[in-house]
């Protein structure tokens, strides 16, 4: 039967329409095709990453030994499976995950969900965890992998996978099996290393959270790594001179919130600088600090007038029992 | 009777629980407040109530977990290491948040991918040969 032109055109149309459908899905493999990003090595292989196969439905303890062991953290599946895997969904949660790592004392930082920012990652020695939805959005099949290279030329991810050591995976093929996990991916490194693609925000959020989850001398060190690259935060600042206190040393955490102090004229700082002065046992400092804190209003007001009592509250009992020994600050 | 000591026990520990929050940090400032306040989530006056509702989503995920098979004692400590945020967050949506296990998809997508190729729909196996 011939098909008539108008009809033909129409057809035309609808089938142009669902090419530019379909591929609209895959437009950054599309783009790293026509452009490879500048400053990237043309293929990376991490084979030094350690290699778990998955047991039934624990590719999540699975990928997190493998994330683990390429940042020096020797750790097996069997133990984490009790960290981080969740009998009752026959699988393992995202915030789960991030907080595996941490415990674990890496460094767990979610990684912006661009195939350059895998290439960037694996490019500087570190591999990424991502999840993909291996089924259909309606039908999910949540699966975790570690990316542990590309290859430009051949136009493919390198992953441990499930049972699989080394799995090559297309491009598009990723780009659409990630893009049901709206792009969720995150590295997990070394204390004393910072992720190639995440930037301020994203750090910061992974350090807070890195501090309450890892032992003190390990946050103080990844405080300390950051604060090179962003020398001028806060929140960094504050957290290295926490984790110095919990680690108990009250000399290093005075100099830093003191510097923070002078340096942004916070008032969070002032009062936890009146705190390690008070237990330095040196009240007139203190004194002068929690002060200042209060002075500066804010939310933190409250709890600076509560240490300015407490600084008057021990006066007195410095006085009858001066031997009494600093009280640590106990994590809730 | 057994509800009463139940609840009773229940209430002594979760008040407990926000009582020892508060001194713990009622002196020095976490990271988390200044990161919070940084972002400009700060919490407003009702500091309490902010901190009553972290205990009970805590407790919350606490139990979930354990009615999803996780050990006691583990579960405990998953919680520990959770930031309060996340704490929330999972709190919400434990129950329906991707969970990554799934192995037999592998399986699965060979086994219909086979299918397609016999049926002339795909052509992703050499040794295929479509029916049609």
């Amino acid at each position: 039967m011939a098909v008539q032109p108008g009809r033909r055109r129409l057809i035309g149309a609808v089938g142009g329409l669902a090419l530019i459908a379909l591929s609209g899905c895959a437009t950054q493999s599309t783009r790293l095709h026509d452009t490879p990003p500048a400053g990237l090595p043309r293929r990376v292989e991490l084979s030094a990453t350690p290699f778990h196969p998955q047991e039934d439905y624990q590719c999540g303890p699975a990928a997190l030994a493998m994330a683990l062991g390429a940042a020096g953290i020797p750790a097996s599946p069997e133990v984490l499976a009790g960290q981080v895997f969740l009998p009752g969904r026959q699988g393992s949660l995202q915030i789960e995950m991030l907080a595996g790592a941490r415990r674990n004392g890496a460094l767990a930082v979610e990684i912006p969900g661009t195939l350059e920012a895998l290439m960037q990652e694996t490019a500087a020695g570190n591999p990424v965890v991502v999840l993909l939805n291996l089924g259909l959005s309606w039908a999910p099949s949540w699966h975790y992998a570690v990316v542990i290279g590309y290859d430009l030329d051949e136009g493919a991810f390198l992953l441990r996978s499930g049972p699989m050591a080394r799995q090559v995976l297309p491009f598009s093929t990723l780009e659409h099996t990630w893009a049901r996990s709206e792009h969720w991916a995150f590295v997990a490194l070394s204390p004393d290393r910072l992720p190639a693609s995440a930037d301020e925000a994203r750090s910061t959020h992974a350090l807070v959270a890195f501090e309450k989850a890892a032992p003190p001398a390990r946050a103080v060190l990844a405080y300390r790594k950051a604060l090179t690259r962003w020398p001028d935060s806060l929140t960094l600042s504050m957290g290295l001179g926490n984790s110095l206190y919990r680690a108990g040393s009250l000399a290093e955490a005075e100099t830093t919130f003191r510097k923070a102090a002078q340096q942004h004229n916070a008032a969070a700082a002032w009062n936890n600088l009146a705190n390690i002065l008070l237990e330095q046992k040196r009240p007139g400092e203190a004194r002068e600090a929690a002060l200042r804190a209060i002075a500066l209003g804010g939310p933190t007001r409250g709890a600076a007038q509560d240490t300015l009592q407490k600084i008057d509250a021990s006066q007195p009992a410095l006085e009858s029992k001066p031997d009494r020994r600093p009280r640590k600050q106990r994590k809730k | 009777m057994r509800l009463k000591q139940t609840l009773a026990a229940l209430l002594i520990v979760s008040t407990t629980h926000v009582g020892f929050i508060q001194t713990a940090q009622a002196t020095m400032i976490g990271t988390e407040e200044v990161a919070r306040a940084h972002q400009g989530t700060s919490r407003s006056a009702d500091d309490a109530r902010a901190q009553l509702n972290e205990a009970f989503s805590r407790a919350d995920v606490q139990a979930r977990l354990e009615a999803l098979g996780v050990d006691a004692s583990d579960a405990r400590e998953r919680i520990a290491a959770l930031t309060d945020e996340d704490a929330a967050r999972l709190a919400g949506q434990i129950d329906k948040a991707p969970a990554g296990g799934i192995i037999e998809v592998i399986l699965f997508v060979f086994l219909l991918l086979l299918l397609t190729d016999i049926l002339g729909f795909t052509k992703v196996f050499p040794f295929t040969r479509s029916i049609r």
